[in-house]
């Protein structure tokens, strides 16, 4: 078995944009741009980016959800973009995906215990009566929630409690790998922790594997071994996650970490105001992408885009002109 | 000792529901002063939002209610004023900004159009030329690239960075004495939010405005308040300056609330212990618990804080500024 539980080589996916009366295709989104990663077995990657840099398109195209345009997703060593539906449909049981928003997320004309079942149900898990009321409770359980949840309705419950519910779902079957999709940014400061919190206990209890998608880098950085960073479709920073924060050699991951408000009252030095905003997927600049905003930026940057370098085993980085440490 | 400008005593605002009538603002007081920023800070439900609409007199009547209290600006009673002169206080003297800023513009008016309307309305010795001059220098102003170009745009055509500062722009025309910022970069990516406080900030120091700050980010507070409000179901429950927030909190809610924030420090060694959390969750305002509100999240609860002999109290605590509703402060 190798180290690697998923492995996604240059993985693409375009929207195309139809246009005229004719509905042709007059342009193409490159929501994600050839991007190459690994997860190890047991770990969490965290993958932070603005709104539009293709995280959430990423995370997706991963489960199929989304079909990818382009590239490889090995999983257990199987490329999974080549299964057929029933094929893929078996492999999802292995991973799962948590949203963003509890309240969107869950049926409201069903009761959790037909929320917790229909997983099974699909997958034909835990099909006797007992047995599943068992299993049941033992999810409940481990996100700790009360028995009485089961025959409750979501509007019954709060924000945090519903996304303990699809954490819960998601667990049902037993997957190995789950795609974590902004899981706690609905969620209100002091709820947030108790969630990441139940997170990192589960991760350890049943040797889960994340990819944990967020905007917010306090949160990411915490939960994960190592941090992505993504800008306009492009993977263009990847490092241990104790490295990137005062680590970072692109320009934009410094300016990002930078642009975070620290819970420390007084004046802040270092903080780079980057001008501008992100520009348009649709019509991204030429060079590196970022080079319209970035202060680093030289002739090259907007002629070729930036191949990667590798900083060390585990810090990889696209830029011509890197942060000198 | 700066000018003060605002000062709310006492406020109460009801909402009449199906399931009975409930508090959601209870005797809350505080000042803004000229030139500051006092900053409100609190979960979903605490009340921060309401306060704000209820400056503004923009509680829908019914079913909300302002039940009691007084709201006085520059010494008068923003309640007691009709609702016609109102109009004169709102937009022009009292300013607001809104979280969503694509909801807050009109998808059918040219952002110039809009900047200029607030002219129209409280400025009325300029003629339309001066207007779209004025509309210019606001976009100008807050930084936007092109202003000349931007002023004929329609809201969907520009970036939510650009959009808040429109906003802002709009909020800022008639340079009012206060400016209520309801979770102005909440909707906005971490780098857009940065630019946006910097330009707030820097307004500031230009016009000298009071600023209320209603934020649930910590972060924000820090950066830019200068006093602080931490409000939990419908009351305040610490006040103080932020420096002495946040090094030294007193009640055990907003100490919490700090330390619930992953900081980068923290996970610097590598070993990543468990987040320091509260537990449990903001009871409903329909069934709110006798004595302190937060008895059930606490950690140093006690039989006095179930309310026997009544409820806690925002009490100063010596001769400092801060103030702490709760029986047991920590020290």
């Amino acid at each position: 078995m190798s180290e690697y539980l998923l492995e996604v080589n240059s993985l693409s996916k375009k929207f195309p944009i139809k246009g005229g009366i004719l509905g042709r295709e007059v342009g193409a989104v490159n929501a994600v741009n050839n991007v190459s990663f690994k997860i190890k077995r047991g770990e969490t990657l965290g993958l932070v980016g603005e709104s539009g840099c293709g995280k959430t398109t990423l995370g997706r195209s991963l489960l199929r959800l989304l079909e990818p345009t382009n590239g490889e997703v090995i999983f257990n060593g199987q490329n999974i973009i080549d299964l057929n539906s029933n094929d893929m449909r078996e492999m999802r049981r292995k991973m799962q995906i948590i949203f963003q928003d509890p309240y969107a997320s869950l049926n409201p004309r069903m009761t959790i215990g037909g929320i917790l079942s229909e997983p099974m149900d699909i997958h034909k898990l835990f099909t006797g009566k007992e047995e599943r009321k068992k299993r049941m409770y033992q999810l409940l359980d481990q996100v700790q929630l009360p028995k009485d949840t089961l025959n409750k309705y979501p509007h019954e419950f709060s924000g945090g409690q519903r996304q303990r519910i699809c954490i819960a779902r998601a667990l049902a079957v037993e997957p190995e790998f789950i795609v974590c999709d902004e899981p706690v940014s609905a969620l209100d400061v002091s709820v947030q922790a108790q969630v990441v919190n139940l997170l990192m206990d589960l991760q350890k209890d049943l040797g889960l594997t994340y990819l944990f998608i967020a905007h917010d880098l306090k949160v990411v950085e915490y939960i994960s071994s190592r941090v992505a960073v993504m800008y306009l479709g492009n993977m263009i920073e990847v490092a241990e996650s104790s490295e990137l924060y005062g680590g970072a050699r692109h320009p934009y991951t410094k300016a990002l970490f930078s642009a975070i408000p620290k819970p420390i009252p007084g004046k802040h030095v270092g903080r780079i105001l980057l001008e501008g905003d992100i520009p348009s997927p649709m019509n991204p600049p030429t060079g590196c992408h970022f080079h319209p905003r970035c202060w680093n930026a030289s002739d090259e940057c907007k002629k070729t885009y930036p191949g990667i370098t590798a900083e060390t085993a585990t810090h990889e980085y696209k830029c011509h002109n890197p942060i000198t440490l | 000792m700066a000018e003060k400008i605002l000062e709310v005593k006492d406020l109460v605002v009801e909402f009449k529901t199906d399931r009975g009538s409930i508090t959601a603002v209870k005797g809350v007081n505080f000042e803004v002063f000229k030139g500051k920023t006092l900053g409100i800070v609190g979960e979903s439900g605490s009340g921060k939002s309401v306060t704000a609409l209820s400056i503004m007199r923009l509680i829908p009547s019914p079913p909300g209610r302002v039940a009691g209290g007084k709201i006085l600006y520059r010494g008068e009673n923003v309640l007691d004023i009709p609702l016609d002169d109102m109009r004169t206080i709102r937009g022009n003297k009292i300013a607001m900004i809104f979280q969503e800023p694509m909801t807050s513009l009109n998808p059918v008016f040219t952002v110039g159009n809009q900047i200029e309307e607030v002219f129209e309305l409280h400025q009325k010795d300029l003629d339309k030329h001066q207007r779209h001059e004025k509309a210019i220098e606001m976009l100008k102003l807050v930084g936007i690239p092109s202003p000349e170009k931007r002023v004929l745009e329609y809201p969907h055509q520009l970036s939510g960075g650009m959009r808040q500062r429109v906003m802002i722009a709009m909020s800022l025309a008639c340079e009012p004495d206060i400016l209520i910022a309801d979770e102005p970069t909440t909707a906005l990516d971490v780098t857009i939010q940065a630019q946006i406080l910097e330009l707030m900030k820097k307004l500031q120091d230009e016009m000298g405005m009071g600023i209320i700050m209603i934020t649930h980010d910590l972060g924000v507070v820090a950066e830019t308040c200068d006093d602080v409000a931490v409000m939990y179901c419908g009351q305040i429950v610490e006040r103080a300056d932020v420096k002495t927030l946040f090094e030294h909190p007193r009640h055990p809610y907003t100490k919490g609330l700090i330390e619930s924030i992953p900081s980068f420090d923290s996970t610097k060694g590598g070993v990543r212990g468990r987040l320091p959390t509260i537990d449990g969750m903001v009871p409903s305002l329909f069934d709110l618990p006798k004595g302190c509100n937060f008895q059930n999240r606490c950690k140093y609860v006690t039989e006095k804080c179930r309310g026997p002999h009544g409820d806690p109290q925002l009490e100063s605590l010596g001769s400092t500024n801060q103030q702490v509703r709760c029986f047991h402060p920590l020290s």
